[in-house]
């Protein structure tokens, strides 16, 4: 995988749809964010992006994030 | 029934889990109905909440436990939902059967705590509930697949009218459990190893239930180090193989942290794609993202909470006229009857002036509050909280804080002890703390009567802007005093006491729905029951005492405000009066703050009975004509003028004047440090705030 092509969470455009590729935090962090849904290969949308805040939809579920959270969060584009 | 069924005989608690704002709280409301005990709490649901339901022939105890994500607790809300679960919280039994309430809507992410929960052996049901709103959605469930797939029986449901709520009653009967160790999701083969193995060793050493190893064992093998269990020591055998079976992992390169929890995702995933089919394309841009535009928006965002506020404020204090001077007049004629009913003398003025008008005066209040409580729950049920929240982490991040922190502080509103205990799902235990030391700044139900008597009494109703009333906007004032004192208080904490980093904020953000009439209506019911109870019990015991206090001991001649100024209250108001003068207060007034120093309403209640007394002669009057026609006997001056009431009003939104309070505070914290450092920061801040503003309307005024 093209290392350019991954970027955190924090850094996607509303309106997008990407894949997670990993989690980079504190071990208690990562594990809440999989239990909430942001699981290695989760698909997630961007809803919005603005103001150092986001909103997403994973698993069908909208979640609200700071772009601290969101910075651990490090995401590929959605394949094909 | 087969043999595997669980008689419902057998059956004596069923524990309702879920993920939050999955409507379980919804569906414990319809199953119990008004049977259960007060669960008074607009916000999350935060503690255990027992009630009734009839299963066959018998009567079996429901559990509403917190709403979590994992079985893993992150917060002490969800350590409950594991202790119960594994038996470790002393008088409350394991539940012998669990409904899992899954958001049809959003199955992917509820089937992972429904995953853990098969794991426990424990018969499971599942309530697929909101499943009127999966097609609206586009997709389609086939509840055949993951009843195979999961073992467990799933019924379609819709909480909020009580669709499927017979069959899911029938169907509690026929669950079975599943065969302990029966893990439907495969982990890599060497993990699987190690995690098989240290399940033996630590049944046999460390005497778990299978189930509860199974889990532990999870727990033990991703943590960083070598932990201990959360309630007891691991022998030293079980910490050597554990330290082993880590370095064993750790050398093949397995992610430990994160391997249960993707290879449950995985193996969920794969069930999900085979059971939940998309029948349309979903929606480039739904409802709800089209809200959320307005709502989340950084400027937008900002004007709708406050002018939502703004509203909610205006009819507390507009609408709830009309019932409160009903109340008012009925009160005011049950007094009337009892002087007639009841020889003049003490007896009658005990029941007349004591008990009728220290209770009425508070009582009267009562639609204010259901008021309150309708806009708070409303705003929960629709799901604008969490948006709420979520503008709100802009603000609270300037203070250390995160949005979580804003819930609990906006439930705070109606009343600090749910606050309080609403902060159980912040993780934090830093941030825990400093919210709960602010929540009681936040202004409560229970200073509403004490600002809605001098509001209505000493401002002027005139309409501002065109269409706020003065009294609305000091109302709100006095609200967003509470609210700037508690963040700046919060601020202060968080760079001083409790420092620490500003915490990464993850927020579900619930659909939006039409909020339940039913849940709505139970909750305003158990409100008005609390509150009456605190009338009848307190509040009287306290009016009692009062009237005592301000009758004995009596003086033969003199005027009545002579009389009042001679007995027990005229004495100690007095003896205080030194202390409270640099306030603009006087020994009245001071009365008035001691005896609410348990509860805050009770100010009302107390004036009601000083007054009274003090003008029993007179025909019967409203306690706020009193007030207006009281003059200071030594001056001739009026005893409360504007700034009196607000200098009154400013007190009460510093100062901590309720009891419940500490002793809440005091279980949360797990001593008497922190309510005790709460209690006396409060008094000072109040007394100070009051100075100030005291001070200020003076050199305006002169």
């Amino acid at each position: 995988m093209p290392e350019m092509t991954m970027r955190t969470l924090a850094e996607i455009p509303a309106g997008s749809t990407v894949t997670v590729s990993h989690l980079d935090s504190h071990p208690d962090t990562c594990n809440r964010l999989r239990e909430i849904g942001f699981c290695e290969n989760a698909e997630i949308r961007c809803v919005s992006n603005k103001s150092s805040q986001l909103i997403c939809e994973v698993c069908n579920t909208r979640v609200g994030l700071n772009y601290s959270t969101a910075n651990a969060i490090i995401v590929l584009p959605v394949q094909g | 029934m087969t043999s595997n069924e669980i008689p419902t005989h057998t059956l004596r608690t069923i524990a309702l889990i879920g993920n939050p704002n999955c409507g379980k709280t919804t569906l414990f409301n319809t199953l119990t109905g008004l049977r259960h005990k007060v669960g008074n709490y607009p916000g999350v649901t935060v503690e255990k909440k027992e009630g009734t339901i009839r299963v066959g022939a018998s009567d079996v105890t429901l559990l509403d436990l917190p709403g979590t994500y994992s079985l893993s607790a992150n917060s002490p809300d969800e350590q409950i939902v594991s202790d119960v679960l594994f038996g470790r919280i002393a008088g409350t039994p394991v539940p012998d059967l669990i409904i899992f309430v899954a958001d049809a809507t959003n199955l992917e992410r509820n089937l992972y705590l429904l995953s853990q929960i098969v794991d426990l052996s424990v018969p499971v049901v599942v309530a697929l509930n909101m499943i009127d709103l999966v097609a609206a959605s586009g997709l389609e469930i086939d509840t055949a697949m993951l009843e195979q797939e999961f073992g467990v029986a799933f019924i379609p449901m819709i909480a909020n009218n009580g669709t499927g709520v017979d069959r899911l009653l029938s169907s509690l009967s026929a669950a079975v459990p599943q065969a302990a160790g029966l893990r439907r999701w495969p982990l890599p083969e060497p993990v699987q190893r190690e995690h098989k193995e240290l399940v033996s060793l630590l049944v046999s050493n460390e005497r778990l239930t299978e189930p509860a190893a199974f889990h532990e064992a999870q727990l033990l093998l991703s943590a960083s180090e070598v932990p201990t269990l959360p309630w007891r020591e691991l022998t030293e055998e079980t910490r050597s193989h554990l330290r082993q079976d880590h370095e064993n992992l750790d050398r093949i390169g397995i992610k430990r942290h994160s391997v249960f929890v993707e290879s449950r995702y995985r193996w969920i995933r794969s069930v999900y794609k085979k059971s939940v089919i998309h029948t349309a394309e979903r929606k480039r841009q739904t409802l709800s993202d089209s809200i959320d535009a307005v709502l989340t928006h950084r400027v937008w965002g900002f004007v709708v909470f406050f002018a939502l506020m703004a509203v909610m404020f205006q009819t507390i204090f507009t609408w709830a006229n009309y019932p409160m001077e009903l109340i008012g007049s009925g009160f005011e004629m049950l007094a009337g009857l009892a002087s007639q009913i009841i020889p003049p003398g003490d007896l009658q003025s005990l029941v007349a002036n004591g008990i009728i008008g220290g209770v009425g005066a508070v009582v009267t209040f009562l639609p204010q509050i259901l008021f309150l409580f309708l806009f708070l729950g409303l705003l929960e049920d629709t799901g604008y909280m969490a948006r709420a929240a979520f503008i709100m982490d802009r603000l609270m991040s300037t203070v250390g804080l995160h949005g979580k922190s804003f819930i609990p502080l906006l439930s705070s509103f109606a009343c600090a002890i749910p606050g309080i205990m609403a902060t159980r799902t912040i993780e934090n235990p830093r941030d825990r703390l400093v919210t709960i030391l602010v929540a009681p700044l936040m202004s409560c139900s229970a200073r509403l009567p004490v600002f809605a008597l001098l509001i209505a009494s000493f401002v002027p109703d005139i309409t501002v802007f065109g269409f706020l009333s003065l009294p609305a906007i000091v109302l709100i004032s006095m609200y967003l005093l509470g609210l700037g004192s508690a963040l700046l208080t919060a601020r202060l904490l968080k760079s001083t006491l409790l420092k620490g980093p500003t915490p990464p904020f993850i927020m579900e953000l619930p659909t939006y729905r039409m909020p339940s009439l039913r849940n709505t209506i139970i909750h305003m019911w158990e409100r008005s029951v609390l509150f009456l109870k605190n009338a009848g019990t307190i509040i009287l015991g306290v009016s009692i005492i009062l009237w005592f206090l301000a009758t004995y001991p009596k003086m033969e001649s003199g005027s009545p405000s002579e009389r009042l100024a001679h007995s027990y209250v005229g004495q100690a108001g007095q003896f205080i009066e030194p202390v409270l003068r640099p306030l603009g207060f006087d020994w009245k007034i001071g009365i008035g703050i001691i005896s609410s120093v348990l509860q805050r309403e009770v100010f009302v209640g107390t004036l009601g009975t000083i007054y009274n007394i003090e003008n029993a002669d007179e025909e019967n009057s409203t306690l706020r004509e009193q007030m207006l026609r009281d003059v200071n006997p030594a001056t001739g001056a009026p005893t409360f003028t504007l700034l009196t009431a607000i200098c009154i009003m400013v007190y009460y939104v510093l100062a901590m004047q309720c009891l419940s309070t500490v002793a809440v505070v005091r279980r949360e914290t797990n001593g008497w440090k922190w309510p005790a450092f709460q209690f006396i920061y409060m008094t000072l801040l109040a007394y100070a705030g009051t100075f100030l503003t005291y001070r200020i309307g003076t050199w305006i005024i002169s």
